[in-house]
């Protein structure tokens, strides 16, 4: 009963309900510009509300977290920006459909699903969070290091035609992760002493220019050309549409879900695991993968709004960030007076159903914002290329510079913007680089650490890995998709069907 | 109590000078050393918006992070001394130089406030096989190369207290590297690692909540947060040489910002650092509030840089001798 009150209390509050309103309204911008990320708009916060109470703070928050992770998709379809890093699979498949005419489309299916994927999220939160915390917990650094694995393995749903290709982009994105101070030993790795280096190159940075300048220089090829007229005709998905894809988006909200839990892992693994998911287990796409397909537009944003319920899991049952965002929010916690940790759900009940309450009605206000207004963003893919293009080195400097506030950042950005350009017109894909920095610290620090708790014995890591429930099941899911790519496989596959 | 009167003299002598009169008379712009969410993040947020209302104007908090707290330290070095960018930094920087991140230190800057003290604690996971510093060190010694230790990299907290227990009781364990307290204390609740040397505040809501236990507070005397667990000098007296010692929090603006600015600045972080709420906060969270500026926050940088430079020095942790920077022997 108490659990309900603290529920509504968002809900049936008009001054809560209006701020969680105007945080989604805002996070969805927010989350649509580059460079500004919900991260930094939720730390700005921390300032700003400070003399408030803790409701409307977190009404506040909650709402900007939530618009703002699908915020990110709206560039990554129109502009092949991703807001976010999040967003950067559902711009692998939105934004060659916003090229042929269908942006109104993709955004329609994006925000029903992301909607879809949110409450899975919420639903996990309410129902099994101390369950779900555990099995994070459970994860140790030899299982983070094969998600990693499988993570880079993805390389291969990412490479195109030419997987060698892939390969080298990946191990170029992995290679850019590694640069600067160790963070295990703060020894200096390819900083060739150059104190600019040491913080590293910004992954921003590096997302910016590799997807959204080396895509409007790619398109001063044909600067004359008339943009494609965008049809307007169908934007909500029909029942049909949302039910054909409602296996494929519960598995990957699940996804979603695991991955949000794990402590410091957010939405844009989650997003590339689920494309990947996709990928894998859609026999037949209307579409291929990479040119429009609708999967790839489902999976990931399903499992990035599941994985924002997914993060609350741990901060709410053990004081644990589940990504960047609620590390913030932990800290807002506290300023507030509260002491987040696994005493809070014991203690202060009535904020953890306060906070499920707030996300659900985020959740329903990114849907009703999200479906407005679909018409006069799709207009801006219309726009002359003449437009179009100063617009897109404008959006990706300024997002660029936000990032840090570092004008060393725009450079990188304008550097690895020219070097996508000449990778594309070689034909190497460029979302393994992108896959490769996202996950080079992830394989690159828990390798290490699983090594070194093992007494650097690879034995004893490959023991450890085997008896371990959870690490041999990661093992398997490595060598299973190894395996299904083998010759021998196919043609085993061949002869059963 | 003496230095606000001090600083509030100050101030009022300033006064007569233009450059401070005016003061502040735009946006201040504060560079946060750590990312959004950790401890030196959240004090330094919770206690700006208190000096702010003394001061008049509007601090600006931003996170500038990566190179240890490097790059957020240079950016404010870099910046003009005009009191416009003061740098929210912990006690990293004071190891940059024998550690080899760098070649500022704090001595480049003008301490406004050095904010609070953290008191490290050393906590294990719940069903490790020893209850207090003596039992675990037993056990390390029966069990050499076998306990995990949690480690934040060189000059971190508890590098620097594994080269305490090094000096005095050698032990063979095996250093697990994290980045940062928080994800080695979720490691330490998953059973990735051992024991953690971590600090009272981040520690002490999972001990409450059973998620892990107090070995030893490394300090000299009981912690009223944490009433029930023994310091570490009451069974191994041997470490009180060391000790107090822990990881800090301050305010700092570059060397050569006019003193009418420094004093002003003083004086609302003074008040700041004063007020209940924030008072209140630190207490829950088991930081002890120091609150010194001036001459006396100076000498508390240059004793801490001493003793702890010197420290790793003789267990072989750092890249350059303190002597090399005339940084002296305690």
């Amino acid at each position: 009963m108490q659990a309900l009150n603290a529920f509504l209390i968002p809900i049936l509050d008009l001054q809560l309900l209006g701020l969680v309103a105007i945080g989604t309204f805002a996070g969805i911008y927010v989350g649509a510009i580059p460079g500004l990320s919900v991260t930094m708009a939720v730390s700005i916060l921390i300032s700003f509300t400070f003399k408030w109470d803790i409701y409307p703070a977190l009404s506040l928050m909650i709402g900007i977290f939530m618009g703002g992770v699908y915020g990110g998709s709206r560039t990554a379809i129109l502009l092949n920006i991703p807001g976010a890093p999040a967003a950067i699979a559902t711009a692998l498949d939105g934004y060659p459909m916003a090229k042929r005419g269908e942006a109104g489309e993709a955004i329609g299916i994006v925000t029903v699903m992301s909607f879809f994927g949110g409450f899975m999220g919420i639903i996990a939160l309410a129902v099994a969070a101390p369950l779900v915390s555990e099995f994070a917990l459970k994860f140790q650094p030899r299982d983070y290091m094969l998600l990693a694995v499988i993570g880079i393995l993805l390389v291969g749903s990412l490479s195109g035609d030419s997987l060698v290709k892939g390969v080298f982009a990946g191990a170029l994105g992995v290679l850019i992760g590694t640069v600067g101070l160790d963070p295990l030993t703060m020894a200096d790795r390819l900083t060739f002493q150059l104190p600019e280096l040491r913080g590293g190159i910004s992954f921003i940075a590096v997302m910016i220019g590799m997807f959204g300048i080396s895509e409007a220089l790619m398109q001063l090829h044909d600067v004359n050309k008339a943009a494609v007229k965008q049809k307007i005709s169908r934007i909500v998905p029909s029942w049909g549409t949302v039910l054909k894809y409602l296996p494929l988006s519960l598995q990957s909200g699940s996804i979603g879900v695991i991955v949000g839990a794990l402590p410091g892992r957010g939405g844009d693994i989650a997003a590339l695991m689920a494309y990947d998911h996709a990928k894998r287990t859609t026999k037949n796409p209307e579409v291929p993968f990479g040119e429009g397909a609708r999967e790839g537009l489902v999976a990931p944003e399903t499992a990035n709004n599941a994985a924002v319920g997914g993060a609350f899991i741990p901060m709410l049952t053990l004081g644990i960030p589940g990504d960047a965002v609620t590390a913030i929010m932990i800290g807002a916690l506290f300023i507030h007076g509260l002491n987040p940790g696994p005493m809070l759900m014991i203690e202060k009940p009535d904020m953890f159903w306060f906070i499920v309450g707030a996300l659900t009605m985020a959740n329903c206000f990114m849907l009703l914002f999200g479906l407005t207004g679909i018409k006069v963003f799709v207009k801006i893919v219309e726009m002359p290329r003449s437009v179009l293009i100063p617009l897109i080195f404008l959006l990706s400097i300024v997002g660029a510079y936000a990032v840090n506030g570092s004008l060393s950042d725009v450079y990188w950005m304008l550097a690895f913007g020219v070097l996508g350009y000449f990778m594309k017109l070689y034909g190497y894909q460029l979302g393994p680089v992108i896959l490769g920095v996202i996950l080079s610290r992830l394989l690159d620090d828990n390798w290490r650490r699983a090594i070194i708790s093992d007494q650097e014995s690879l034995w004893l890591l490959l023991k450890g890995t085997v008896t371990s429930p959870l690490s041999a099941v990661l093992l398997l899911s490595v060598l299973a998709i190894l395996l299904s790519k083998t010759k021998l496989w196919r043609r085993w596959r061949g002869q059963a069907a | 109590m003496k230095l606000t009167w001090l600083a509030a003299i100050l101030t009022l002598g300033a006064l007569e000078s233009p450059a401070a009169a005016q003061y502040p008379n735009k946006e201040i712009q504060g560079i946060i050393q750590w990312g959004a969410g950790g401890s030196t993040d959240v004090v330094t947020r919770a206690v700006t918006p208190h000096a702010e209302a003394v001061l008049g104007g509007k601090v600006v908090m931003q996170n500038v992070t990566g190179g240890v707290g490097a790059i957020g330290l240079n950016r404010v070095a870099d910046a003009p001394a005009d009191g416009y960018t003061l740098l929210f930094g912990a006690e990293n920087p004071l190891l940059y130089k024998v550690m080899g991140l760098g070649t500022k230190d704090y001595s480049d800057f003008v301490p406004i406030n050095v904010i609070a003290r953290g008191i490290p604690i050393i906590v294990a996971r719940p069903d490790a096989p020893f209850n207090t510093f003596p039992e675990m060190l037993a056990h390390i010694k029966a069990n050499p190369r076998s306990v995990k230790f949690g480690t934040t990299g060189p000059g971190g907290l508890p590098s620097v207290i594994t080269a305490m227990i090094n000096n005095k009781a050698p032990m063979q364990v095996i250093a697990v590297p994290y980045d940062g307290d928080g994800p080695a204390l979720t490691g330490l609740m998953g059973g990735a690692i051992d024991v953690m040397p971590a600090v009272l505040g981040a520690a002490i809501e999972n001990i409450k909540g059973g998620r892990m236990k107090a070995i030893a507070i490394f300090d000299t005397k009981v912690n009223e947060a944490l009433p029930s667990v023994k310091p570490v000098t009451e069974t191994n007296p041997e470490f009180g040489s060391f000790l107090p010692w822990g990881p800090f929090f301050g305010i700092f603006a570059k060397k050569g910002t006019p003193d009418d600015i420094v004093a002003k600045l003083t004086a609302a972080y003074a008040a700041g650092v004063r007020h209940p709420d924030f008072v209140k906060l630190m207490d829950a969270r088991g930081f002890t509030i120091m609150n010194i500026a001036g001459k006396e926050a100076e000498g508390f940088l240059s004793k801490w840089q001493s003793n702890t430079a010197w420290l790793l020095q003789d267990a072989g942790a750092t890249k350059a001798s303190p002597a090399t920077f005339n940084i002296p022997r305690p």
